[in-house]
């Protein structure tokens, strides 16, 4: 692996591990704050989907659908969000290159790991995700998170924050 | 407890202003209405498109039954109880496929399309009685299967009112579905929708035509987007979409009484819509929904296209097991698992000749409404729960539903009217159960 090569991992991987620890933390805004004026949010409902539009998703959210879901995870009467659920990401295997698209300066392929507590309800998610990344003046962006579960098409109960 | 409940018990647990905690938490009570309701109904099984060619299948349940719906070789569909008849196995284990028959993986019996029999191994060993043509070795039927332009019913039941009459009315709402597609028919795509509660199934039936929860149980939806202050005018994608969906919940006490309600003695029940803004208004007007519009006309004119684009109504509830919303192409079949334990599926469909981007919409409505992520149902799901928490409490004993009792206007055709914050929907589902729960078998 070149110097180059190397770096971009790390830097992919430390913007990974910030990114669960904000979700962890419950801070929410901050997370949103990662995402690119144009990034998407997608967790298909079926493994390999290949369509957002066409098919029926568990999440497909641009920036102004996110913002609307964080905001209502704050509102006093969100009542599948109450409690909001705690969660432990952890991200692991992660690679990183350039891919060709102008727009995007790093994809990187991540396996993901999130245990959920609510009320006393424990759940396990576990996937891959990809992250498509802009380098800006601020930092990376994100312009698609997209996290493949292994369960995505099984029958499921509420899931009220991003994973 | 009990293994059974007699007649004069149920009569005692629902009566017109309230009904009996029982109904919600009695194990009992559950397998007889899997037995009398779910084993009597006329039941949503699939949609024609979803088995269009030969060979073609897809699986679903019938109360307590794990059914595979198929279309045979002669174009004819059956409903088949995947059990094997030998030693129990089931013999299906995929949602839906297309194939020549099925074989069951224990010990190679082999079924036709239609359930028959068609080989066993070894046939020497059986004593020369075996007989492979008696029906008691086909896989179990659905004794009775019918369509109603392209809707599949299936009954438990050998005998029986048929499904039109069981549809009653309520064939508007099919017939409303299909009409809106340019070329004149549907067709089921874009996936499957797949939620379970911890609740019981009656719940989310009294729910979909609740007029006055919304305002409290979707309050921080709603909230959310009124504080989002973005110009939708020209979205880049669909927050505009969401937006209007989380938005239209909130109306006041004084707009929801201005929806209609609707319910028949069959169970039956609906309500007027409440989307009045954007892409999901019903008198919209945008450039794919003027291309739509004119390619309607085409095909219906101008009198009956707008007729049909003007039925504006909501959860179209078919008692005991599926909602529909022709004017956003949406489905949701509701199959009780246990007692206290749901099973939700929805889809949507693309009506055939009309523009793309209103299938996405219908696409959109589906993941915004029915994913287990949705910011809508997921409220109401979290309540189905507490209600079913709520009363594992022995007592109070009874749940009121008289809201709206003195107002009820009985119509010439059976059907019972109300305004809109009303739980005429409670009372008419109830009076259904009692009845099909209290008749002789």
């Amino acid at each position: 692996m070149s110097v180059a090569a190397a770096d971009l991992k790390a830097e992919a991987e430390a913007f990974l591990i910030e990114e669960g620890r904000l979700l962890d933390a419950g801070r929410f805004d901050d997370w949103l704050a990662l995402f690119a004026e144009d990034g998407f949010y997608w967790v298909p409902a079926v493994p390999g989907q290949a369509d957002p539009l066409n098919h029926l998703s568990i999440f497909y959210e641009d920036k102004s659908v996110l913002a609307m879901r964080i905001r209502r995870l704050s509102h006093p009467r969100a009542y599948s969000a109450l409690p909001v659920p705690r969660t432990a990401h952890i991200v692991g295997n992660v690679t990183a290159g350039r891919p060709a698209d102008a727009d995007v300066d790093c994809e990187c392929r991540s396996t993901l790991m999130v245990a959920e507590n609510r009320g006393g309800d424990r759940r396990l998610w576990a996937g891959q995700q990809m992250h498509r990344l802009r380098r800006t003046e601020a930092g990376l962006r994100i312009v698609l998170k997209r996290v493949d579960l292994i369960d995505c098409d099984a029958a499921h109960g509420i899931l009220s924050v991003p994973i | 407890m009990p293994d059974t409940v007699e007649t004069e018990t149920l009569r005692g647990l629902v009566l017109p202003d309230r009904v009996h905690r029982r109904l919600y938490t009695d194990s009992a009570i559950f397998e007889l209405e899997m037995a009398r309701i779910f084993g009597r109904c006329w039941l949503f099984l699939a949609h024609e498109s979803q088995i269009a060619l030969p060979g073609d299948f897809i699986r679903t349940r019938m109360g307590r039954e794990d059914v595979i719906v198929t279309r045979a070789r002669d174009g004819r569909i059956h409903g088949l109880v995947n059990r094997c008849t030998h030693r129990g196995s089931q013999i299906c284990s995929v949602e839906r496929g297309n194939a020549g028959g099925f074989a069951c993986p224990y010990h190679a019996w082999t079924f036709g399309l239609d359930g028959a029999l068609n080989s066993v191994p070894h046939r020497q060993s059986l004593p020369p009685a075996f007989d492979i043509k008696d029906p008691r070795l086909a896989l179990a039927k659905v004794p009775r299967i019918e369509s109603y332009r392209g809707f599949v019913f299936g009954s438990l039941a050998a005998s029986g009112e048929g499904l039109r009459d069981f549809l009653g009315p309520m064939t508007d709402v099919i017939d409303n579905f299909v009409d809106r597609a340019p070329e004149g028919e549907i067709e089921q795509a874009g996936g499957i929708a797949r939620q379970e509660y911890r609740g019981n199934w009656k719940l989310h039936h009294e729910n979909a035509n609740d007029t006055l929860h919304p305002g409290f149980v979707h309050e921080s939806s709603v909230a959310s987007a009124r504080a989002d202050q973005r110009d939708y005018a020209a979205p880049a994608y669909d927050g505009h979409q969401t937006h209007t969906q989380m938005l239209s919940n909130g109306f006041g006490l004084r707009e929801w009484q201005g929806v209609g309600l609707t319910g028949y003695a069959s169970g039956h029940t609906f309500m007027g819509g409440f989307y009045k803004a954007g892409v999901l208004a019903p008198d919209r007007d945008d450039p794919v929904w003027r291309d739509y519009r004119a390619r309607l006309v085409a095909r219906h004119g101008e009198e009956k296209t707008a007729r049909v684009l003007g039925e504006d109504r909501f959860n179209n509830l078919l008692y005991p097991n599926v909602s529909l919303n022709a004017q956003y192409q949406q489905i949701r079949i509701v199959q009780p698992l246990a007692v206290d334990r749901t099973r939700v599926l929805a889809f949507c469909f693309r009506l055939k000749g009309a523009p793309d981007i209103l299938f996405h919409r219908a696409v959109r409505f589906l993941t915004n409404l029915s994913s287990p992520a949705s910011m809508i149902l997921s409220d109401d799901i979290e309540i189905f729960e507490r209600v079913q928490t709520g009363l594992s409490n022995p007592a109070p004993e009874w749940l009121d539903q008289s809201r709206g009792l003195a107002t009820d206007r009985r119509g010439t055709d059976g059907r019972v009217q109300s305004a809109g914050v009303s739980e005429l929907p409670h009372r008419a589902q109830y009076g259904a159960w009692l009845r099909y729960m209290t008749e002789a078998a």
